[in-house]
């Protein structure tokens, strides 16, 4: 066993123990959470490779318990910044110049540093014509994020290490399946390390918003952008968490949750792409009362009938018809044996009648993660886009809410949902077999 | 006669079921028009009530679109669209070029920084 195994193993070992000591006493549920909360610390511990681990676990409610989806989403992505020399080095060995050759000007002190990449402004020497949108002038502020050095080959020897501890000991756990977590981990990790995958992504979202003056997306400097170092337009405003100096500013707060929650139906309803780890890090409200994304790492993506099921998944909770969601969810890859049918039916009519009640949470988080709650206690498998979109719902839903408290995220989905279902029922072999039905119907009325 | 009859009888039965129909759809429009567009969530009678109100819309825009001369409309979004597309993916093949500039750049940075290595 290597000295890395030996630590990984110790870390654990040392948080499984303390979380047992505390929960002796313990219901349940308040086990779980006391566990979540080790893990999560003990994933702090370890660094990089097991930050990015738990952010990917923060998106998957479908493999992980509540509680430790919850933990994760909570983790700090903050580590102590390295040395200006350091990422000096990383941008002159990308570009074979130094950062006062690529910019008019690059600023020493990061404006933030976290696992993977650490992030500096700097101001564009000459004029630049990105992939989509106005040119930005010389002078125009960016941020140069790079990726910290030694980061990726640490992250990627830490998988090797916990592929193998998994391969040995995998099998203990019983709740996931550690192998097909760290391929899934293994193949998102290494879409992030290259920054041109996200500075990609974030032009598509560019473009899909082109017309939309309340969604700002960075746009890229691609002439300053290689695998390592992405250069982008600097976005400034406040993060979710800062709303009251944003109120202060004369933000109207309700609009912008109700466009947000619009602009991301929009994302999953018509273009089929749509962020995926919208956490208040990764969303700004702006001076010009606007919302700018930030950060397109994880990035869900869906075809043409994927959408129109969710469409009907959500018609079917926004009419409280559980057999209609449950039907859809089945072309969504969510497949309940026979034998469990009525069970799942049942309880999820209970679910939305909680959800509709006087006084019940009318929240999609609710009705979302109960959903997917009770699917992983009847041990039905959930394919990880579902999972992944949910998550990102309740997600949003919880952007939007801290925004403006009253908002109902489905009634945000109503119009989109509407068209998808109405365009779904033009299409001709659809209409063919419902008039065929309609018209055997009829004939039956005539001759009863 | 009693063939004609039953012709007469068909095509009247016919009439009947269209006229029936025609009502249905048009007090259908009336309340998803009165009902407006947050009241599809009165369940699947208010959903159809909407929609139908939706394709009254669409029908009136499609007679609008006749009496001007055609139905050019929606062709012409899905030729915008793709036109949209063609270019976006042409600003992705420059915004590649930039970044293939800008390697070539790099390329010559590191030559010109060792030009032993050139020599």
């Amino acid at each position: 066993m290597s000295a890395r195994s030996r630590r990984i193993t110790g870390v654990f070992s040392k948080h499984w123990m303390a979380g047992a000591l505390r929960s002796v006493l313990g219901l349940s549920p308040k086990r779980r959470a006391i566990f979540a909360h080790e893990w999560r610390v003990a994933f702090e511990e370890l660094g990089p490779a097991f930050i990015k681990l738990g952010q990917l676990i923060s998106v998957r409610p479908d493999e992980f318990g509540r509680e430790l989806v919850a933990e994760m989403a909570a983790m700090q992505d903050s580590v102590p910044a390295l040395p200006a020399q350091a990422i000096r080095q990383v941008i002159i060995e990308e570009f074979g110049r130094t950062p006062e050759q690529l910019f008019a000007t690059f600023d020493d002190t990061p404006i933030a540093s976290a696992s993977i990449a650490q992030v500096h402004g700097a101001t564009l020497a000459e004029a630049v014509r990105p992939v989509w949108g106005d040119v930005l002038p010389a002078g125009h502020k960016v941020v140069v994020k790079v990726v910290r050095p030694g980061s990726a080959e640490a992250i990627l020897a830490d998988m090797a290490e916990a592929r193998r501890l998994a391969e040995r000991w995998g099998h203990l756990v019983k709740d996931f399946d550690a192998i097909k977590l760290i391929t899934e981990f293994d193949e998102s990790v290494r879409r992030e390390l290259d920054l041109r995958v996200e500075a990609k992504i974030a032009d598509r979202f560019a473009f899909d918003f082109r017309e939309d003056p309340k969604i700002e997306i960075p746009r890229i400097v691609w002439s300053r952008t290689t695998r390592r170092v992405v250069t982008m337009e600097r976005v400034v405003g406040w993060r979710l968490t800062d709303l009251d100096e944003a109120a202060r500013a004369g933000i109207d707060s309700k609009a912008l949750a109700i466009y947000g929650a619009t602009a991301f139906m929009r994302q999953v309803m018509v273009y089929g792409r749509y962020h995926a780890d919208l956490h208040p890090a990764n969303l700004f409200v702006t001076p010009r009362n606007t919302i700018a994304y930030l950060d397109f790492g994880i990035v869900g993506h869906l075809t043409k009938d994927e959408r129109e099921s969710i469409a009907q998944v959500l018609a079917g909770l926004a009419y409280r018809d559980p057999e209609r969601a449950l039907r859809y969810s089945r072309r969504l890859g969510v497949v309940v044996p026979p034998e469990t049918v009525d069970t799942v039916r049942r309880e999820l009519g209970q679910l939305l009648d909680s959800m509709f009640d006087p006084g019940g949470a009318k929240e999609f988080r609710h009705f979302g993660l109960g959903f997917i709650a009770m699917l992983r206690r009847h041990g039905i498998e959930i394919p990880s886009g579902y999972g992944l979109l949910v998550k990102s719902l309740a997600t949003v839903e919880g952007c939007a809410r801290s925004l403006y408290p009253d908002i109902d995220i489905i009634d945000t989905a109503r119009p989109f949902v509407t068209r998808l279902l109405s365009d779904s029922m033009g299409k001709p072999e659809r209409l063919e077999g419902k008039i065929n039905a309609a018209v055997r119907a009829a004939l039956r009325e005539l001759v009863a | 006669m009693a063939g004609t009859d039953d012709v007469m009888r068909f095509f009247a039965l016919w009439m009947l079921t269209h006229e029936t129909a025609d009502e249905g759809l048009k007090a259908a429009i009336k309340r998803g028009e009165d009902t407006g567009p947050g009241g599809m969530e009165g369940g699947p009678d208010a959903f159809v009530d909407g929609l139908a109100a939706m394709v009254q819309q669409e029908k009136e825009q499609l007679k609008a679109d006749l009496a001007a001369g055609g139905v050019e409309r929606p062709s012409a979004d899905e030729q915008k669209l793709a036109l949209e597309e063609l270019r976006f993916e042409v600003a992705e093949m420059r915004g590649r070029m930039d970044a293939l500039t800008g390697a070539l750049e790099t390329v010559v940075a590191k030559l010109d920084a060792a030009p032993s290595a050139r020599a």
